[in-house]
């Protein structure tokens, strides 16, 4: 699938629309003036959230009521005008011009990003690297997020229960109504459980396939290991039956604790780097890297599940990621999915110019750069204004410092 | 200063009361009733005087009712050896609408849910127990919603239930029905019934 245009209106700071091509499209241009804010209205257009906030309608310019993002698709031959309307308290989706529930329009434009916001999977609380394996079952198994739902909400009555029980004189009368929501704690949890060490399993078959990491970086081989809190206690391939047993184990110590100790929702996702936490061991580029690998390890399942691909995105691709993973990381990508990149530096706009479409963004504006491969239309005062940031990262790009 | 004559101003406050009633439903009815004609808006008081003042709950089930017992309860006809537990009195309505099950109800008037503080106490469970004491029951059908708290209510019940030595089943609801029994309709309520496993 690919995206050809893109209008917005009332979103961050963007002004007017952009056309793009299959391949990968490049945004530059200084900081502040809206690079990622068209990356980020990509991700809205296709996913109906942000990957920069939480509350999407934090997307809404400032002294506007509402934002308005329509966007033109492309797969095979068939063409489809996708639109979101997000206002303070609503969001609606068209999908032709008719009004469509969001179940029912997600997956008409799907859209990965890779960004440095991400880098939390890495280097974040447990509940980063599950939320991206979640992100990831899910994204297979739609169903999963119903799952996810409700396992939280039993967690949720459960700790009030818990709460509650923790502060009674006869804490001994809550034991039945502790048990009764352990029943499904059990089931919601074992499944939980199992789609996560299966899809893990799955990104470290891709992982190992090729020998990933040292193929596109020349460097480390990475690898996952889906951490449970269970793990140790029992035989692991019998998740719902070790978690019944240790709930009944230690039913009288969660209650004491006013809380619930035991689930899926305590476990945790091992990245190694050659066999070591690369969180820990491993540099800043190194762990971008292994990001990078692990994102593109999703990519590649979802594209074998739906025989497709999907859009990608690549938020400040400079960041952390020395020039030779740059090139080793487009290339892989390069023919496989349509790409948009966002970077400050005009150098590798500049690089890849015959290969990409390239847009200089300027106050929310994305202008055409005409030496860019597609051949587009360039209006001729951008041209000037566009000089003086063109000197502005190039003479660092020597500079950046390589991975040790 | 209010934006209408305070009758029609206090008529839509008291409207928005009502659950899935927002202002603007509500300044709709209100609208509605204020040009209807003198005896349309007297039935409708009348008619909700009269639920306030006949209906009681049925001193056996639970089930909303205006004698008591209830004409589930006291039907000769209707098999006393199987009792349908269900969340509210309309779930029981699209239980009767399979046409299928002739048996007891019992209604809880609610479900298991700490955090809107209801524990076992807040729910008409007590009874069912009594109920069971004096009655010849074979078997318990538990019809709370397919939803979280319906799932808990469910376990809890048969907890205690099986130790008693009946047959306690479950509804078998998929997915799709969603969380509550409300939108199920007499198609999917029927395999829910047909499905019902023990628990
Ligand atoms: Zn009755």
């Amino acid at each position: 699938m690919i995206l050809t245009r893109i209008e917005a209106s009332g979103f961050r700071n963007l002004e007017g629309f952009s056309e793009f091509g299959a391949g990968l499209n490049i945004f530059y241009g200084d900081n502040a003036q809206g690079k990622t804010n068209w990356l980020e209205a990509i991700y809205v257009l296709g996913n109906t959230k942000s990957f920069r906030t939480s509350q999407v309608r934090e997307c809404i310019s400032f002294g506007a009521n509402e934002c308005l993002l329509r966007g033109e698709t492309l797969r095979g031959t068939v063409e489809k005008q996708l639109q979101v309307l997000v206002a303070e308290s609503s969001k609606e989706l068209y999908v032709n011009g008719k009004r469509e529930a969001v179940i029912r329009y997600i997956g008409n434009l799907d859209v990965f990003v890779f960004s440095l916001e991400e880098m939390s999977v890495i280097r974040g609380e447990p509940k980063e690297r599950r939320r991206f394996i979640d992100r990831g079952v899910v994204s297979q198994t739609p169903a999963f997020l119903n799952t996810l739902s409700r396992y939280n909400q039993v967690i949720k009555q459960k700790n009030r229960l818990l709460a509650e029980a923790s502060k009674s004189n006869s804490p001994e009368r809550f034991y039945n109504q502790v048990e009764a929501w352990n029943e499904q704690l059990i089931d919601l949890g074992a499944a939980i459980h199992d789609g996560r060490r299966d899809y893990v399993e799955r990104l470290n078959l891709v992982l190992d396939e090729n020998d990933h990491g040292r193929a596109i970086f020349g460097a480390e081989r990475i690898n996952l290991r889906y951490k449970s809190q269970l793990e140790g206690k029992g035989d692991i391939d019998r998740y719902s039956e070790l978690f019944r047993e240790r709930l009944a184990l230690r039913l009288r110590t969660e209650v004491a604790a006013g809380h619930s100790l035991l689930g899926p929702h305590r476990d945790d996702l091992e990245i190694l780097a050659d066999n070591r936490e690369v969180a820990r061991y491993g540099s800043a580029g190194q762990q971008r890297s292994a990001l990078l690998l692990l994102d593109l390890a999703q990519v590649s399942i979802y594209t074998s599940t739906y025989e497709e691909s999907p859009v990608l995105l690549i938020d400040d691709i400079d960041a952390e990621l020395d020039r030779g993973r740059i090139e080793a990381l487009l290339s892989e990508i390069e023919g496989q999915a349509q790409t948009f990149v966002s970077t400050s530096r005009r150098a590798i706009a500049d690089r890849y110019k015959d290969r990409a479409s390239v847009y200089w963004v300027d106050r929310g504006r994305a202008i055409v750069d005409s030496g860019s491969g597609k051949g587009n239309i360039e209006p001729s005062e951008s041209e000037r204004s566009r000089e003086h940031t063109r000197s502005a990262g190039d003479e660092l790009e020597q500079e950046i410092l390589s991975d040790g | 200063m209010l934006d209408y004559a305070e009758p029609v101003t206090k008529l839509i406050d008291e409207l928005k009361r009502l659950p899935g009633v927002g202002h603007k439903s509500a300044q709709r009815l209100a609208f509605y009733i204020l040009r209807a004609d003198r005896a349309e808006t007297e039935r409708l008081v009348e008619a909700i005087n009269e639920v306030k003042e006949k209906i009681i709950s049925c001193s056996v089930c639970n089930n909303i009712t205006d004698v008591d017992p209830c004409r589930y309860c006291s039907n000769p006809a209707r098999d006393r050896r199987i009792i349908l537990v269900v969340e509210e009195p309309y779930n029981l309505v699209t239980i009767e609408k399979t046409r299928e099950y002739k048996g007891l109800y019992h209604v809880l008037h609610g479900a298991l849910s700490p955090i809107r503080g209801i524990g076992p106490d807040e729910l008409k469970i007590k009874n069912l127990f009594e109920r069971l004491r004096v009655e010849e029951v074979e078997e318990i059908i538990l019809a709370t919603n397919p939803n979280t708290e319906g799932e808990a209510t469910a376990n809890y019940l048969s907890k205690l239930l099986k130790p008693l030595g009946m047959r306690v089943t479950r509804i078998a609801m998929g997915v799709p029905v969603g969380s509550d029994l409300e939108y199920a309709d007499e198609v999917t309520m029927h395999k829910a019934l047909a499905n019902r496993h023990e628990i």
